[in-house]
């Protein structure tokens, strides 16, 4: 099944990455000088023994010099190819990391949306009221309609939530049969426990009423 | 050539002052005036300009009729285009969009909240993002020379 969790994220994610980029930079920047320090990288080294560049760089008489530079040079790139996936799985456990801090097991909880067929409707918007304070309102682009109709499931909210009772409701805007705009909400009460909770949003086509159905089910 | 030089010297002061330039385009989806809708995060990859209008800005019809000019000439070089009307009512901002006949969405922000976070100051005014999605230079007015200006700014950001 195709995931979009990573693709789309929520609409709050994006000062989170912003501080998770700025949180790599110096990481990235310190794992390169790490990796290729200045008098690797043909910078003069410091003190009285300084050569001119030109003379460092000058090879000697008689040496082709781009033939026998090649292998390092691939050698250089292998290890740059090396680091690039070090800072990408950095990222990701940086990612992973940062979910687990802002969003803990025991308070976590997440809404999923899902669109089965869709002849009947074509999604618009959503919006999503958590113990009656609106938590999102999302709009679908073209793309993001056409991943949720070949399968694809968005995480539209992940937030946390105190043990008890709690109400999600769930306002689908967009358009229904005959292109005429349609608006339907659907809404569950549920007990949040200890653990995570997982709650998605269903919309399928009845094909006996010629109508969407709308539906939260809640991932016991 | 004065002429031009005192036009690019002032465009360059307009840009000093407009504080997004070097910073990450705020992302934004919007409702098209005819058609789907529009997020900007999904044209990462793309040169993006964004022009805001409004259905009572004169030079705002020139201006986003120069502008699908140049979108017909770089549309394969990886150009994206999206105007975006700041009327109140959207009714109005529908009626001026059918009429503007241009190949590219025009989308409405009633609530104003996209032309917040891009501090537009005036109208019309054009944002060039690269594809890294950073704003790279502004244009907060309409004419030949900010035309000629506009073009070569695009030229450099697709060349990247």
């Amino acid at each position: 099944m195709l995931q979009m969790t990573r693709a789309m994220p929520p609409i709050d994610a994006a000062p989170r990455h912003a501080a998770r980029t700025a949180l790599l930079a110096p990481l990235l920047a310190g794992v390169l000088l790490a990796a290729f320090p200045p008098a690797a990288l043909g910078a003069p080294p410091a003190g009285p023994e300084v050569t001119t560049p030109a003379a460092s760089a000058a090879p000697p008489a008689g040496e082709p010099p781009a033939a026998e530079s090649s292998p390092d040079t691939r050698g250089l790139d292998q290890e740059i190819q090396g680091l690039k996936k070090d800072v990408v799985d950095l990222n990701k456990d940086l990612f992973i990391l940062e979910e687990e801090l802002l969003f803990p097991a025991n308070t976590q909880v997440a809404v999923f949306l899902s669109v089965d067929v869709g002849q009947f409707f074509a999604l618009d918007s959503v919006q999503l009221k958590l113990d009656r304070k609106e938590v999102i309102n999302y709009l679908y682009t073209p793309r993001e309609l056409d991943a949720l109709l070949k399968g694809g499931v968005q995480r539209l909210y992940l937030g946390n939530l105190k043990v008890g009772a709690h109400e999600l409701v769930a306002f689908f805007s967009g358009k229904g049969p005959n292109e005429r705009a349609y608006k339907r909400g659907a809404s569950l009460r549920f007990e949040k426990g200890v653990g995570a909770k997982y709650l998605e949003l269903k919309i399928d086509d009845r094909q006996r009423k010629l109508q969407p159905e709308f539906e939260i089910k809640d991932w016991e | 050539m004065a002429v031009m030089a005192l036009g690019c010297s002032l465009a360059v002061q307009a840009q000093s002052r407009y504080a997004l330039i070097g910073q990450s385009a705020p992302d934004f989806a919007l409702h098209a005036a005819v058609g789907g809708n529009a997020r900007l995060s999904e044209h990462r990859g793309e040169v993006v300009v964004l022009s805001f209008w409004s259905s009572r800005c004169t030079p705002c019809r020139t201006q986003l009729a120069a502008l699908n000019r140049s979108l017909a000439t770089y549309h394969s070089a990886g150009l994206a285009m999206f105007g975006i009307g700041v009327d109140d009512d959207p009714a109005q901002a529908r009626e001026f969009a059918r009429s503007a006949s241009v190949s590219f969405a025009l989308l409405l922000d009633p609530a104003k909240g996209v032309s917040r976070s891009y501090q537009v100051d005036n109208l019309p005014m054009t944002v060039l993002i690269d594809r890294s999605g950073t704003v790279r230079n502004v244009l907060r007015d309409y004419s030949p020379e900010s035309e000629q200006l506009y073009l070569q700014q695009l030229r450099a950001l697709l060349n990247e």
